[in-house]
């Protein structure tokens, strides 16, 4: 590290104080609470690795879980596709492109918890409406069930992130080299060979920031959740972020839920990492 | 984290940044010191329901007594209320009074918990509403009120069904009353008759197992906390009435919710029987004042093969009083609650701006004008009620596993002897830890 200017330090120091004072010392702390018997008033014994191994062993976790696992695979697939369509019928040449960019973006500037109301609101009593008119019994009773409380959450998710991942990709979109484009049109390349070997490979990159963004925000989604099924029915929708904060805030057995907290954190960070690692040895160097 | 040098320069930014900490929390200290003569007590309560009201009875008392200044902090809806609690005793910041709901709350904060025993307010409560909290003849909390719950039902509808309520006095009758609504739903423009709403788990898995529960350990939550295992005497009863709300319920009951429920259904008349208590009066009364005021009605819960049946009614909450807090803080906090509910003044507001079903002596309750209010306060006096024991329920054991797996039931992934096991075999669990 170079040696910084006196005044490098005197600007960041609010910053670094901030960051350590509520991301830093809380997870060192939360990590030290993981291993004692903490139930949120008195900070109790020292149990040592207690918490974790009790933690391998619970179902609810493990389901939760498992759940949190499905829920992102299909979300990522989703949001990216859908991203990166809404990213290229923008950058092609539509009218009212400028409008629609903003249109597709807006979802992002609306609370996840209001989201889950108001999409609440369109699965039980819009479907149901809808349904009814055209005789299709499958859009009854949508959220009562676990597969369509799944399918409701990754609706909800994608049509909220599909916009924003949509900006990623068409930053990348507009900065390809025109020549490129213009060579394989003259060498008589057909749409889809030129997608195929020219444009996803130059956007690459994006799928690298797309994956890791849509990942770890699938994995740690908590407030669309909440407001939507609210873990209904059954516990059965329930994310991993949900089953922490019930753990703990229910049950009242907080030393448990921050071993679980830490085991997330864990998974969720070694996926991230993993991901990043595979795709950055795809992109290719222009 | 990589290794830096801590420099000169680090060290200065780290005291100006400090110095402006400083400056913003100076402010509060000048503050507090106009108010030395002052005692400040700090109350941090739960129910949003009568926050407006509480602070204009707070305003009359500090006029009264101006030498004490009160502060109130509110934060609503059950579980929240818990952890907001924690975290402020966490931060440091106590409050001087605050709220706890039962036994196991009372074992949680029992180093924080002051005797309350030689207060007037403790002395005017009424028999059995102090036994949840107390510990060894120390009384650790004072009841805030009494409510209590059942079938609320829509008088109109059931005059014109020609039911008269009076004659539902067992499951057999209820089940008749039932099915002559079901069978004139048009005609009474009806959705259903009943809303039973899976998705709150509370409704389900604390109130409706509450009243199948109680009989089996004498109505008393201090018996229910020490049980180490429960036997669902009363099971085969408990899916009678579920499956009775169940099969006449508006669908898909496994995601109705409390609004939909009481705002939606029964507000606008369109369900004639829901199962709740007295404190849907302010969200039928937004919606539709007259029908609140005198358009319903409230009968019990029939519990199949048990006679002395009720309402259920119980405390919902109680004041707790810090022992942390100095002497002067205590004293002045144990003089309010005092004078809250043995004061003419402070009786006056209880009753008639609260809406407090009262849980102490001494009330002029003809002042009790809505009716499932009447007949909550009724049932106690007449003796007539079944208790509220799901205070010592395991922690998380109500909702988390009873009301969980009723959803389960509902939506038949699960059979109610399924429901029943895991119940069991959930309480043992817990209580063997």
């Amino acid at each position: 590290m170079r040696a910084k200017s006196f005044s490098y330090w005197l600007f960041l120091a609010p910053v670094l104080i901030a960051l350590s004072l509520v991301v830093v010392v809380p997870m060192l702390l939360g990590v030290y609470y993981s291993f004692t018997s903490w139930n949120g008033i008195v900070t109790g014994s020292f149990v040592g690795l207690e918490n974790y191994t009790n933690v391998f062993k619970d179902e609810r976790f493990m389901d939760a879980l498992w759940f949190t696992v499905k829920f992102s695979v299909v979300s990522v697939i989703m949001i990216n596709v859908i991203g990166l369509s809404l990213a290229l019928l923008v950058t092609s040449h539509v009218k009212s492109s400028k409008l629609l960019r903003t249109v597709f973006f807006m979802p992002n500037l609306i609370g996840g918890l209001i989201l889950g109301f108001i999409w609440q609101f369109i699965f039980i009593k819009v479907f149901a409406s809808i349904g009814e008119i055209i005789g299709m019994e499958s859009l009854q009773g949508w959220l009562s069930t676990t597969s369509t409380g799944f399918w409701g959450l990754v609706i909800l998710m994608s049509w909220q992130m599909a916009g924003y991942i949509m900006v990623i990709y068409i930053a990348y979109l507009e900065g390809m080299p025109k020549e490129l484009l213009e060579a394989s049109e003259i060498d008589g390349a057909s749409t889809v060979q030129r997608f195929r070997f020219i444009v996803f490979p130059l956007v690459a990159p994006a799928f690298t920031v797309s994956m890791f963004l849509t990942l770890s925000n699938a994995f740690k989604l908590y407030d669309q959740n909440l407001s939507l099924t609210g873990g209904g029915p059954y516990n059965s929708t329930e994310m991993v972020a949900m089953e922490i904060f019930q753990t703990a805030f229910t049950q009242n057995v907080f030393a448990y839920a921050q071993a679980k907290a830490v085991i997330f954190f864990i998974i969720v960070a070694l996926v991230a990492l993993i991901q990043v690692y595979f795709n950055k040895r795809r992109e290719v160097e222009m | 984290m990589k290794e830096f040098k801590v420099r000169k320069g680090l060290l200065a930014s780290l005291f100006v940044t400090a110095g402006i900490l400083a400056a913003c929390g100076g402010g509060e200290e000048e503050a507090s010191q106009s108010k030395e003569e002052k005692v400040t007590v700090d109350i941090f309560q739960f129910k949003v329901e009568f926050k407006d009201q509480f602070e204009d009875v707070v305003e009359l008392y500090e006029k009264e007594n101006p030498d004490v200044n009160i502060d109130i902090t509110t934060v609503g809806g059950g579980e929240d209320y818990g952890a907001a609690l924690r975290s402020r005793f966490a931060s440091g910041n106590e409050p001087a009074i605050f709220n706890i709901g039962g036994p196991q709350d009372v074992a949680d904060w029992k180093e924080k918990l002051t005797d309350l025993s030689d207060t007037k307010a403790a002395g005017a409560a009424l028999d059995g509403t102090l036994d949840g909290v107390t510990v060894e003849k120390e009384v650790l909390g004072l009841p805030y009120n009494q409510e209590g719950y059942g079938f609320v039902y829509n008088t109109r509808l059931f005059e014109e069904a020609g039911i008269d309520p009076a004659s539902i006095t067992d499951f057999a009758s209820l089940e008749k009353a039932v099915k002559t609504l079901d069978s004139k739903k048009e005609e009474l423009g009806l959705e259903a008759v009943f809303a039973l709403p899976g998705k709150e788990a509370w409704v389900t898995g604390l109130h409706l197992s509450n009243t199948f529960l109680a009989p089996e350990f004498n109505h008393n939550v201090l018996d229910t906390f020490a049980a180490d295992k429960v036997e669902f005497k009363y099971g085969d009863a408990f899916k009678k009435i579920l499956d009775l709300q169940n099969d006449y319920s508006a669908q898909p009951s496994v995601s109705l919710d409390y609004s939909q429920q009481v705002e939606e259904l029964f507000s606008l008349e369109r369900v004639a029987i829901i199962q709740q208590g007295n404190w849907v009066y302010g969200s039928i009364a937004g919606i539709d004042q007259e029908l609140a005021d005198s358009g319903v009605g409230m009968m019990p819960i029939p519990v199949d093969g048990y006679e002395e049946g009720g309402l259920p009614v119980g405390v919902p909450m109680y004041w707790g009083v810090n022992s942390a807090k100095d002497e002067k803080v205590v004293e002045a906090s144990k003089e309010f609650m005092d004078w809250l509910y043995t004061s003419d003044a402070g009786k006056k507001a209880v009753v008639e701006d609260f809406k407090f079903i009262p849980a102490y002596e001494g009330y002029d309750t003809s002042k009790i004008t809505d009716p499932m209010s009447k007949a909550i306060y009724d049932a106690s006096e007449a003796g007539e009620t079944i208790g509220w024991v799901f205070m010592g329920y395991p922690t998380g054991w109500g909702e988390g596993e009873v009301g969980a797996s009723i959803q389960k039931y509902l939506s038949d992934e699960a059979s109610w002897e399924e429901v029943i096991e895991s119940a069991k075999k959930a309480w043992e669990t817990n209580r063997s830890k």
